[in-house]
C-alpha cells in the first residue's frame, strides 16, 4: 500500500546519525519519518558507553551549537565527566562523559518524541523507490510505500553485517540486532562502490565478580564538566568512577596460544579494522615487547552491574576470552555476561559523496554515519545533523549548506571523507585539523550558531542565550582594550604584585592578560570590574592570550577562500585542459571536485595545475561572455 | 558566481635569466609592492655608497615613486647598508603588467647581489613567484587576450616542470640527505607531541618529557646547519647544464677538455675509457655553464662501466641542452643529417630498448667530430630540426663555433628558474622552518603550552614540505599508530 502522507524526508535508521538526521530535518521545518525495524533501540550505545573525548567532543558541542540533541542527552545521562588535555591548552581540551546507556536512550527518546514535525514508524527498510534517477520514498518489508522527497539512509553496521566469535560467525547486526541484508543487496546494485570494514567489542563483564579494591580508581573531574552549551550540573545523574587494571605477560601468552583459533589471524575476516583500536590480539602482536597494556573498566550504567573493559577489544573464541579475562588484575573470578565480538559490514565509499552528503548518482538520496565508513557515536551524529538538514533543505527548495574546514570539525571530518575517501573505521582527531587553534569546543557556539539560527536549526531559546553570550564577551573585551592601567597608580601596583614585578609602562588590561604570567581569574583578584564569569571570562582570556596564532590562521584561511568559493561546473572536461598532466586529469575526472579548492585538496594536484584550471575557467568565462 | 581573482600576496621574481647578465631585474607585483619597494630605494644625488648622517636622518622618509617614471635609485638592506644602485620604476594597477601594483628594480645583474635583493623583499613579507605567476596574474586581470591563455597554460605547465628539475638538481647528495635527516628529527618529535596531544589517556605524556626541549635543540642544531650548507653554495650549482654524451670514442672529453681549456679528463683511443661522469664548471663571457661529460653509451658487461652508463642516462634527463657527439668519419654521418637520422642510429646502435622522448630530442645538437680525418672544414649548421657543428676536438678546430652557439642559445633560452632562484626557494622554506620551531620552543618555555608548540611545529614541516613534498595528517597518523601501541 501507498501510505497517505508525502514526506518531505525519510530517516532510514535510528541510531546516533538517524537521531540528529530526524532532529534537524524537522526542526528545519521539513515533515519527516523516522523509519527504524526497533523503536526500542532509537538512541542505543552499541560500543563502549562514552560520549566525547579527543576530537569527538569537539564534534558534539557542535551538534550543539547547531541545536542538536546529543549534548543535552549527554548531560541527562552522563555518570562520569572528565576534561581531557586540561593542561595543554584549550584548542585540544575535550570533554568525556561515562553514560549510563538506559538514560541516554530514554532522554534521546523523549527528545525524538517531542520533537515537532517527527513523526516515528517501526519497520525494516527494504528497497528504494525511485523516480527516474531520484530516489522518491521507502518500501518497508511489509510492502508498505512511504512516499517523499529525500532519503536519509543511516544504517550502521546493518549493511551485510557479519560476527565473528573465534571461527564460528553469523549475520547480525550490532549488539543482538537482525541485519538489513535485503536493503545490502538492493543497495549492492546501485552505482555505489561498497567495501568491508571491520569493528570489535571486548566481552562485559559482572561488577560482582571483580575486585575494584586491586584497581586504581579513576573518579571524574570537580567541579563537573558540563557538555552541552545550555547544560548544567543539575541535569546530572548520580556520578561514579572508573577503574584502571592492567594485562600481563600471562595474558599474553594465553592469547598468543588461542591465535590459531581467531578470525582475525586465520584469514576468515577480510575487512581492514581501526589502527586506533586495535584488538587485544593486534596489540600483543604488533606490540610485543610490551609486557602489559592498561584496560579501562567503565560502568555501563548506575542500574546494571555490567562493566566495559576498555581495551581488550577480541575476537577470540569464548573459552580463550574467559581465560584471558582472567589473568587481568582483579578479574581473577570474573563472570563474562557477553562474549566479545568482531563485526564485519559494507561500508559505501565516501567519495562517490557530495559534501552536503547527498550521493552523486542518485539525487535526493544521503549517507550519513558508519555507512560511510566512520565510527564512533560522534561521528555518526555529526553526519546525520548535515546529511537531515540539507535533505530538508532540498525538500524545502533551499540551497545545500555544509561548513568548511576551517568552520567546525564537521567539515573537516566530511572534506576528508569526499576527498580522500578511507581505508579504515574513521575516526577523528585534532590533529586532522589544519586549524586547530580556532577549531575548540569552547568556541563551537561562537562558530556555528549564528549559521544554524539562518539554517533554522536553532531555536529561540538557544538562539537568546547565546546572543547574550556573545555580546557578553565583546563588551568585556572592549572594556579590557580601553582600561588603561598606568604603573604608579593603585590597579598598576596590584598587577605588579601578580606580574612577580612592577609595571614598566602603562598599559591596557587586554595587553596585560596577554603576557604568560596573568590570567583572568588572577586580575579579578586584584580588579573588581573585571566581573565576567564562567564560559565568558574563558573566550575574553582565549581571545587574548591566542591573538596572533589566530590572525596567522585566519589569514590563512582567507587566501584559501578564494579558492573553495570557485566552482567547477559540472560540464567541465578535465581531459580537455591544456598543460595539466594526464595524471592531474585523471585524478580530477575520477574524483569530480566541486570546487577548485577541493580540487586543491586532492592528493597529487599540485598548484601548478591549480594555477593552470584557474585561467581555463577565466578563459572559459571570458568565451561565454 | 564568484569573480575569478589574483592571489592578494605580494610576488617578487626575478624577471631576466639568471647568470651573470648585465642587468639584473627584480619585479614585484601585488597590493604591498610599493610599500616594499619603499622601505628599500632611496634616491640620493651622490654616487658614493657611504651613507651621509643626513641620509640616515631621512631614512624615515618614504621615497615618492612617480608612476612610469625611471628613478635613479639606491638599494639598501635593513641595516641600512648600501646593497646596489640602479634604476626603479613604479607601475601603479591597473595599468600594468599584472594590472596590480607592479615595481621594477633594475640593478647590477650579479646573481649574489639579486639573491640578496630579493631576501630583503621576503623578509618584508613578500613571497617568491610561482612558476608563471606573473602571467597568470595579468590573465585573470584581463590583462591578456584568450589567445595569450592556451600559452600561458604551457608556460606554467613547462616552467614548473623545469623548476621541479631545478630543485632537484639543486639538491646534492649531500643537501637532501641533510634535509631529510632534518624532516625525520621533525616528525619524530611531532609525532610525540601530536600522540601527546590525541591520546591523553594512553601511559605516553611526553610535552612533560625533556625529550621534547631536547628534540627542540636537535632540530634548531640541524637546520643551521642546512643553511650554513646551503648558503655557501659549494654543494649548490648555477647555470646551464650541458651534457657531452655519445658512444664510447667518439671524443666526448677531448671535447670536455677543449671547452675546459684544460685536461679534465683522461683521454685514449680505447672506448669506454670514461666511467664516471665529470663536471667542470665554464665561464661563456662570464655567463655560468657547467660541462657534464659521461660514459660512452652502448650495452658493456663491464659493471662499474655499466655503472656508469646508468649515471650518464641520468644527466642526459637533467640536461638544458646536449652535446650527442658522433664520429663524422667512422659514423658516416653526413651534413645534411636530420633528427629522424640520429634517432634511428641511436636506437639502432646504442640502445634499441631505450627510446629518446620528444623532450630530449629538443635539447640535442649534433656534434659531427673528428672532421680533420675527412678533411672538412669547421662550420656550424641549421638543418630543419637540427643543429649539427662540425669540429674536430683533437685539433682545436672549431670550438669557438661551439661556444658561440652556446652563447646564443644562453641568451635566448628563458631559464626562468635558474638554479639560483631555486636555492632561493629552498633556503627561504629552511629559514621560515627555523623561526617557527623557535618560537614554538619559547611557547613551551614560557607558556608551557604544548598546543601552540604543536601549532608551530606543524607549520615548520609545511615549509620544508615545500622541498620535499606532502606530508599528510593521516601520514603522521599512521606514524603514530606503528611508534605507540593505541587503543582505548
Amino acid at each position: 500500500m501507498d501510505f497517505p502522507t508525502h514526506f518531505d524526508v525519510i530517516v532510514i535508521g535510528g541510531g546516533h546519525a538517524g537521531c540528529e538526521a530526524a532532529l534537524a530535518s524537522a526542526r528545519i521545518g521539513a515533515k519527516t519519518l523516522l523509519l527504524t525495524h526497533n523503536i526500542e533501540t532509537i538512541g542505543q550505545m552499541s560500543c563502549n558507553p562514552a560520549i566525547g573525548g579527543i576530537g569527538k567532543s569537539h564534534l558534539v558541542k557542535e551538534i550543539d551549537a547547531l541545536g542538536g540533541a546529543m549534548a543535552a542527552v549527554t548531560d541527562l545521562g552522563g555518570i562520569q565527566f572528565r576534561v581531557l588535555n586540561s593542561r595543554k591548552g584549550p584548542a585540544v581540551r575535550a570533554t568525556r562523559a561515562q553514560t549510563d546507556r538506559a538514560l541516554y536512550k530514554a532522554a534521546m527518546r523523549e527528545v525524538i518524541e517531542n520533537q515537532l514535525n517527527l513523526t516515528l514508524f517501526q519497520q525494516a527498510a527494504d528497497d528504494l523507490i525511485m523516480d527516474g534517477d531520484q530516489v522518491a520514498g521507502v518500501i518497508t518489508n511489509m510492502g508498505v510505500r512511504f512516499n517523499s522527497t529525500s532519503v536519509v539512509l543511516t544504517a550502521g553496521t546493518f549493511l551485510g553485517g557479519v560476527i565473528h566469535v573465534g571461527l564460528n560467525n553469523h549475520e547480525g547486526g550490532r549488539a543482538g540486532d537482525p541485519t538489513s541484508t535485503a536493503l545490502a543487496r538492493r543497495l549492492r546494485q546501485m552505482p555505489f562502490r561498497v567495501d568491508r570494514l571491520k569493528t570489535g567489542t571486548p566481552p562485559r563483564i559482572d561488577s560482582r565478580s571483580v575486585d575494584f579494591s586491586v584497581m586504581s580508581e579513576q573518579p571524574g573531574d570537580t567541579p563537573v564538566p558540563v557538555m552541552s552549551f545550555l547544560g548544567s550540573t543539575k541535569y546530572h545523574p548520580q556520578q561514579v568512577s572508573c577503574f584502571i587494571t592492567h594485562t600481563s605477560e600471562k595474558t599474553h601468552n594465553i592469547i598468543r596460544q588461542g591465535l590459531d583459533r581467531s578470525p582475525m589471524y586465520t584469514g576468515v575476516i577480510e575487512g581492514q579494522g581501526p589502527r586506533y583500536c586495535p584488538s587485544i590480539e593486534d596489540k600483543i602482536t604488533r606490540f610485543a615487547d610490551k609486557d602489559s597494556h592498561q584496560v579501562f573498566v567503565e560502568p555501563e550504567g548506575l542500574t546494571t552491574n555490567e562493566l566495559y573493559p576498555n581495551g581488550i577489544s577480541t575476537s577470540l573464541p569464548f573459552d580463550v576470552q574467559l581465560e584471558l579475562v582472567r589473568t587481568i588484575k582483579g578479574f581473577e573470578k570474573a563472570h563474562i555476561t557477553r562474549p566479545g565480538y568482531a563485526i564485519e559490514y559494507d561500508f559505501f565509499d565516501p567519495r562517490d559523496l557530495h559534501h552536503s552528503l547527498e550521493t552523486n548518482c542518485i539525487p535526493g538520496l544521503y549517507f550519513a554515519g558508519q555507512i560511510n565508513g566512520t565510527t564512533g557515536y560522534e561521528e555518526a551524529a555529526a553526519q546525520g545533523l548535515l546529511a537531515g538538514t540539507n535533505a530538508a533543505l532540498r525538500a524545502l527548495d533551499k540551497d545545500q549548506w555544509y561548513p568548511r574546514r576551517d568552520q567546525a570539525y564537521l567539515g573537516v571530518l566530511v572534506d576528508d571523507l569526499i576527498t580522500r575517501g578511507t581505508k579504515e573505521p574513521y575516526r577523528m582527531f585534532t590533529s586532522r585539523a589544519e586549524y586547530r587553534l580556532l577549531l575548540r569546543e569552547d568556541n563551537a557556539d561562537l562558530r556555528l550558531t549564528e549559521i544554524g539560527r539562518t539554517l533554522g536549526l536553532v531555536n529561540d531559546r538557544r538562539w537568546r542565550a547565546f546572543s547574550e553570550k556573545r555580546e557578553s564577551i565583546e563588551l568585556e573585551l572592549q572594556r579590557l582594550k580601553e582600561t588603561w592601567v598606568g604603573s604608579e597608580s593603585k590597579l598598576g601596583m596590584a598587577v605588579g604584585s601578580v606580574l612577580g614585578k612592577p609595571l614598566s609602562k602603562e598599559s591596557t588590561l587586554a595587553d596585560l592578560l596577554k603576557r604568560p604570567e596573568m590570567n583572568y581569574s588572577a586580575l579579578q583578584s586584584v580588579d573588581e570590574n573585571s566581573t565576567a564569569q564562567g564560559q565568558i571570562a574563558e573566550q575574553v582570556e582565549i581571545h587574548l592570550k591566542y591573538a596572533g596564532y589566530i590572525d596567522r590562521q585566519k589569514e590563512e584561511i582567507d587566501r584559501l577562500k578564494r579558492y573553495e568559493n570557485i566552482e567547477l561546473p559540472d560540464s567541465l572536461d578535465f581531459r580537455q585542459i591544456k598543460g595539466l598532466s594526464n595524471e592531474v586529469k585523471q585524478k580530477l575526472s575520477d574524483s569530480r571536485p566541486q570546487t577548485l579548492g577541493h580540487a586543491s585538496r586532492l592528493s597529487g594536484i599540485t598548484p601548478a595545475a591549480i594555477s593552470i584550471l584557474m585561467v581555463y575557467l577565466k578563459k572559459r568565462r571570458n568565451l561565454a561572455g | 558566481m564568484t569573480i575569478l581573482s589574483a592571489d592578494s600576496d605580494t610576488i617578487i621574481a626575478q624577471a631576466t635569466p639568471p647568470g651573470r647578465g648585465g642587468v639584473g631585474i627584480l619585479r614585484l607585483s601585488g597590493p604591498r609592492s610599493l610599500e616594499f619597494a619603499q622601505a628599500v630605494v632611496r634616491f640620493t644625488k651622490s654616487k658614493s655608497s657611504k651613507v651621509t648622517s643626513t641620509q640616515e636622518m631621512t631614512s624615515d622618509v618614504k621615497p615618492q615613486l612617480k608612476p612610469r617614471f625611471a628613478h635613479f635609485a639606491q638599494f639598501f638592506d635593513k641595516k641600512n647598508d648600501l646593497i646596489d644602485e640602479g634604476i626603479v620604476l613604479y607601475f601603479p594597477g591597473p595599468n600594468s603588467f599584472t594590472g596590480e601594483d607592479v615595481v621594477e628594480l633594475q640593478g647590477h645583474g650579479g646573481p649574489v647581489v639579486l639573491d640578496f635583493l630579493i631576501q630583503q623583499f621576503l623578509d618584508l613579507g613578500a613571497r617568491i613567484a610561482r612558476p608563471g605567476e606573473f602571467s597568470e596574474r595579468a590573465f585573470l586581470n584581463d590583462k591578456l587576450d584568450l589567445i595569450q591563455a592556451e600559452a600561458i597554460a604551457d608556460l606554467i605547465d613547462s616552467s614548473s616542470t623545469q623548476a621541479a628539475r631545478s630543485a632537484v638538481r639543486s639538491l646534492s647528495g649531500e643537501f637532501s640527505n641533510q634535509i631529510n635527516q632534518l624532516l625525520e628529527s621533525l616528525i619524530t618529535l611531532r609525532l610525540y607531541i601530536e600522540a601527546a596531544i590525541d591520546f591523553p589517556e594512553e601511559e605516553i605524556d611526553f610535552l612533560a618529557d625533556s625529550k621534547v626541549t631536547k628534540g627542540l635543540d636537535e632540530i634548531v642544531l640541524r637546520i643551521t646547519s642546512v643553511l650554513q650548507t646551503a648558503n655557501q653554495g659549494a654543494l649548490l650549482q648555477e647555470g646551464m647544464r650541458v651534457v657531452i654524451a655519445g658512444r664510447p670514442n667518439a671524443g666526448k672529453s677531448s671535447l670536455l677538455n677543449c671547452l675546459a681549456g684544460e685536461n679534465r679528463a683522461i683521454v685514449t683511443a680505447l672506448a669506454g675509457t670514461t666511467r664516471d661522469v665529470l663536471r667542470e664548471k665554464i665561464n661563456i663571457d662570464g655567463m655560468p655553464l657547467h660541462i657534464i661529460d659521461t660514459a660512452g653509451l652502448r650495452t658493456s658487461p663491464d659493471e662499474i662501466e655499466q655503472e656508469g652508463i646508468k649515471r650518464a642516462w641520468q644527466e642526459i634527463e637533467l640536461a638544458d641542452q646536449i652535446l650527442l657527439v658522433v664520429d663524422a668519419s667512422g659514423d658516416n654521418i653526413g651534413k645534411n643529417v636530420s633528427m629522424d637520422n640520429v634517432q634511428a642510429l641511436w636506437q639502432e646502435m646504442v640502445f634499441s630498448d631505450k627510446i629518446w622522448a620528444d623532450k630530449i630530442l629538443k635539447k640535442i645538437i649534433l656534434i659531427r667530430n673528428k672532421i680533420d680525418l675527412l678533411k672538412e672544414s669547421p662550420t656550424e649548421i641549421e638543418n630543419t630540426d637540427l643543429t649539427v657543428i662540425c669540429l674536430s676536438a683533437k685539433n682545436n678546430k672549431g670550438i669557438d663555433i661551439l661556444r658561440n652557439h652556446l652563447k646564443k642559445i644562453m641568451g635566448f633560452k628563458n631559464l626562468g628558474q635558474g638554479q639560483f632562484s631555486a636555492r632561493r626557494r629552498h633556503t627561504d622554506a629552511i629559514e621560515r622552518a627555523l623561526k617557527f620551531v623557535k618560537a614554538g620552543e619559547e611557547q613551551l618555555l614560557n607558556a608551557g603550552a604544548g598546543e601552540l608548540l604543536a601549532e608551530d611545529l606543524k607549520q615548520a614541516q609545511n615549509c620544508l614540505s615545500e622541498i620535499t613534498g606532502e606530508f599528510t595528517s593521516d601520514d603522521l597518523l599512521g606514524r603514530i599508530f606503528s611508534s605507540f601501541c593505541i587503543g582505548k
